[in-house]
């Protein structure tokens, strides 16, 4: 179960140069220092809102995440404390990143009803989202082993395991 | 009921029949690249997750296939900071540990430089860590770009996880282009009339009359731009054109491929590239395409326009040029980019950056007198690198800044300034445009 407050609304096609920009992609290896520049471009407010909370949500329209496949923004949004996206749709590489990493995704075809500062409850297992501060609650869909990814923080316990395999000789596939 | 060339190179790969949206949990990959960017931090993503792993096994930390891993400094090289120089130390200390190929600064751009080599073929498979990796589908290849982890993941096992088997939009491309008219212009038509989401989840596959005659380096700018209308991929079946490109330079086996004409497409769209004219994209999306004779048009709809993905525009003209950059850094765009400069002189107020986007094609144009030409006009030619698309080195914009570029993305701060004003087109409307200091017909010069 996530809980958060939504802190920002975004509209369509937001792209991962928005989300980190690229000249700061090679100034670090260590994954918190792209949370210091998320949306310096796009939304320089951006870190301030998410700072007042322990939990952000982020609401989006379509394709959130589109464009280059920078981990680094999945990682910026992760270290202002977003617990959740909530987007109309989602581009592939970026869904990768975040199942890789754990971030949680939830496509929602209608997003109306939610507004800044509503506390979101959502259930993976239950695949509900609840407004709390609405008293509405909507579902949403998700792929069976998507739920277990997000729910396991990804999938390095898998792959590990296909490794330890390989290693021991046993598994080419 | 027949496949999908997607679906045939799945299920060859799997060794059994696969269907679009099928799961597959383990799907085996054929190459495996990395950039400046991604493969630092993918190295020591490897290391951190794997380490202990290859340890308990008495072995060192390595790559699942050193023949088929590449490592290939392209975005920010020669480097431009502290970081990027001991970014790229750590791929060739890497590569040379392991065996695998790192190439040098210089040799150019990773979805050029692997397809001049023949790395990409046929039935290929292959994951690279940047999203235009969807240019190698112009080989007849899967291809498409991961993140730092997937690509880690892939390093150790030579495999990616949860691939889920994607359908396939299929483009029909028929006619020729007029003079003037280019693979570029046909990509942002195309991604002007779907949107920026408009392929998602699926694959953009190109076929038809338009394909066939269409040489390999406009096919690569088709196949480049898919991801920008959200594409899972671009891809092109096997014809002669690339049997003959594959000849004497594939360095794997070379079998052709192609979509059954009873598979079944989740979209199909037909178009006649005889009817294009010169595409120009409106800042800050790809998909603000519109033909060049509506430019006056849509700068009146961005002035009216309220949110940030289409800025407005009060004027046409042109402070920064731009060719280069896996979309359009080819021979075939450079001689392009000639023949509109040969007796003309860029504007005064212009910086024209052009990059060639390999040393082969640096070399090959040096040696036919394209780059003289293209100096002579008042250029400024740099050494093979992405160049100012990545917006981190070689023509960083300021705010005041118009730039025509035939790259790829023209997102809000790409480039450098958040105030920047970025317009793709084809290589010969940015050299058109960068003669006359606002956005220019290239018709009247080639």
């Amino acid at each position: 179960m996530l809980t958060g407050t939504v802190t920002t609304i975004f509209g369509d096609d937001i792209n991962t140069d928005d989300i980190i920009p690229a000249f700061r992609l090679q100034q670090s290896n260590d994954p918190e220092y792209f949370g210091t520049y998320a949306f310096e471009k796009f939304d320089p407010e951006f870190r301030s809102r998410c700072g007042q909370r322990n939990a952000n949500v982020v609401v989006a329209g379509k394709n959130f995440g589109c464009g280059s496949s920078r981990e680094q923004a999945v990682y910026a949004l992760q270290y202002n404390r977003v617990a959740c996206v909530i987007a109309a749709s989602f581009p592939d590489i970026f869904y990768r990143n975040c199942l890789a990493n754990g971030l949680t995704l939830a496509a929602l075809p209608d997003r109306s009803g939610i507004q800044v500062g509503d506390e979101l409850e959502v259930d993976l297992a239950a695949g509900t989202i609840r407004n709390k501060t609405r008293g509405t609650s909507v579902p949403f869909t998700m792929k069976d082993e998507d739920r277990r990814t997000f729910q396991a923080g990804g999938m390095t316990a898998r792959v590990r395991a296909h490794l330890e395999e390989i290693l021991a000789g046993r598994s080419g596939t | 009921m027949g496949q999908t060339m997607v679906e045939k190179i799945v299920s060859r790969q799997v060794g059994r029949p696969v269907r679009s949206g099928e799961l597959i949990e383990r799907l085996p990959v054929g190459k495996l690249f990395f950039n400046d960017v991604i493969g630092p931090p993918a190295i020591l993503t490897l290391q951190r997750l794997f380490g202990e792993t290859f340890r308990r096994h008495g072995k060192p930390v390595r790559v699942f296939d050193p023949r088929r891993v590449f490592m290939l400094p392209d975005h920010s090289i020669p480097a431009y900071s502290v970081e990027v120089a001991e970014g790229v130390d750590l791929m060739e200390s890497f590569g040379r540990e392991c065996g695998f190929t790192v190439y040098r600064e210089g040799d150019g751009i990773e979805h050029v430089v692997l397809i001049e080599d023949g790395h990409i073929v046929p039935w290929d498979i292959v994951l690279g860590t940047d999203s235009h990796t969807c240019t190698n589908g112009a080989m007849g290849a899967l291809a498409f770009g991961v993140g730092t982890t997937d690509g880690a993941y892939a390093m150790a096992t030579g495999h990616i996880y949860d691939f889920v088997v994607p359908e396939t939009f299929q483009f029909e491309l028929t006619g020729g282009f007029q003079r003037g008219v280019y693979a570029k212009d046909l990509i942002l038509h195309i991604i002007g009339t779907v949107g920026a989401g408009g392929c998602s989840r699926r694959v953009a596959e190109f076929v038809g009359e338009g394909v066939r005659r269409m040489p390999m380096d406009a096919r690569t700018t088709i196949c480049n731009m898919a991801v920008e209308m959200s594409g899972r991929t671009g891809i092109m079946p096997t014809d002669e054109t690339l049997l003959g490109y594959l000849k004497d330079r594939a360095q794997w086996p070379v079998e052709p491929v192609a979509s059954d004409s009873d598979a079944t497409f989740a979209n199909r769209m037909t178009v006649d590239l005889s009817a294009l004219e010169p595409m120009v994209a409106f800042p800050h999306k790809p998909a603000n395409a519109v033909p060049f004779s509506r430019i006056p048009e849509m700068m009146a709809k961005s002035q009216a326009h309220s949110g940030p993905d289409l800025p407005p525009v009060t004027s046409d003209r042109i402070t920064d040029g731009f060719v280069g950059a896996c979309t359009n850094g080819r021979y075939d765009d450079l001689v392009e980019v000639a023949k509109v400069l040969k007796g003309n002189k860029v504007h005064k107020d212009v910086s024209l950056v052009v990059i060639p986007a390999s040393r082969r094609v640096y070399e090959r144009a040096m040696d036919e007198g394209i780059l003289q030409v293209i100096i002579k006009a008042g250029a400024n030619v740099e050494s093979s690198n992405c160049g100012p698309c990545f917006g981190s080195h070689m023509g960083v914009l300021s705010r005041n800044a118009q730039m025509i570029s035939s790259s790829n993305r023209n997102y809000q701060g790409r480039m450098g300034s958040r105030d920047a004003r970025i317009f793709l087109g084809s290589p010969a409307m940015v050299a058109a445009s960068a003669i006359e200091g606002r956005l220019a017909d290239p018709r009247k010069y080639v």
